[in-house]
């Protein structure tokens, strides 16, 4: 049920898709990796939309060099942890929801238990080989993955539903080699906004999602492209999590 | 390309494979479409093929 405050708060998206969506929002669990760039947009634009329960994990503190993008935190929050200040934050934009922080380093070991609770997995990180424990992680568990990246002005996101469409590994099969990237704040932002995006038509079962779409936006060029992706009957991660390919 | 030009190859067959390490690109650093869709590089591509080279970013 939503409460009177709840009904004014989210009446634009109550006119957008009904009580009935709402409720929908607050019922979902979202595991988002990461509280940096991608993660800054992901969280607030998640938060203020209502998903109920929002747990964001990170291990870093913030630093000076962070806030041109990151504006989950603030000047003030230099020092102190990510997972702290993004709870700060969140919690201000949005007190009916739940928010767990955690300060953690995501692995192999600890990520069913980072996911115990959450229907979707919000990719946020900025590299590969975590980015393919996520991957795993939604295989076994049969949820979507919504995933996002970004260098300079450059970004690429996709929707991996287990089961039905290509998963990450599928179509990167190898993490491309480990480089300080460039960052633009607004980057980010479109690029999470589309996650996000994703993410709530996703629980609301409307519109068409980036399913074996990666989408490409070049900020350069102001010009959004895509290329089509399949399920790799090579891919050693579908392999593992028994997940059999379909013809198509 | 991956900078957004593009490039007429002539090639007979050749594989994915063999035709970035011809353009020097690293194929670790990229997916390639052909015909829109992207392919693994064990998959073969000839004069009639368009191949969109795409650079993987990774940040976050
Ligand atoms: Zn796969």
């Amino acid at each position: 049920m939503l409460n009177d405050l709840e009904k004014k708060r989210y009446s634009r998206q109550i006119c957008l898709f009904g009580e009935d969506g709402q409720r929908r929002l607050k019922k979902t669990g979202a595991f988002i990796a990461g509280a940096g760039g991608l993660g800054s947009i992901i969280s607030i634009y998640m938060a203020a939309a209502g998903f109920g329960m929002i747990r964001i994990v990170d291990c870093d503190s913030v630093e000076l060099s962070n806030l041109n993008r990151q504006v989950l935190h603030w000047s003030g929050d230099v020092g102190t942890s990510k997972a702290a200040s993004a709870k700060d934050t969140l919690e201000g934009i949005n007190p009916e929801i739940e928010v767990e922080a955690m300060e953690e380093t995501i692995s192999i070991e600890n990520i069913d238990q980072l996911l115990s609770g959450c229907d979707i997995i919000m990719d946020a990180m900025d590299n590969f080989p975590t980015r393919y424990i996520l991957n795993k992680a939604a295989l076994k568990k049969k949820i979507p993955l919504f995933h996002g990246a970004i260098c300079g002005y450059q970004g690429q996101a996709t929707t991996i539903i287990p089961g039905k469409t290509a998963c990450l590994r599928c179509t990167f099969p190898r993490a491309p080699p480990v480089t300080t990237f460039p960052a633009l704040g607004s980057t980010c932002g479109v690029i999470g906004s589309i996650q996000v995006t994703e993410a709530v038509k996703y629980v609301l079962g409307s519109g068409g999602l980036l399913e074996n779409r990666l989408m490409l936006w070049d900020g350069l060029s102001s010009s959004m492209d895509e290329v089509a992706c399949a399920r790799n009957p090579s891919c050693q991660d579908c392999r593992e999590a028994g997940l059999e390919r379909e013809d198509n | 390309m991956p900078d957004g030009s593009r490039k007429e190859m002539t090639v007979s067959v050749a594989s994915i494979e063999e035709i970035l390490k011809e353009l020097h690109i690293n194929p670790v650093e990229v997916v390639v479409a052909k015909n829109g869709k992207i392919v693994p590089e064990e998959e073969t591509a000839s004069s009639a093929d368009e191949l969109k080279i795409v650079r993987v970013v990774h940040g976050g």
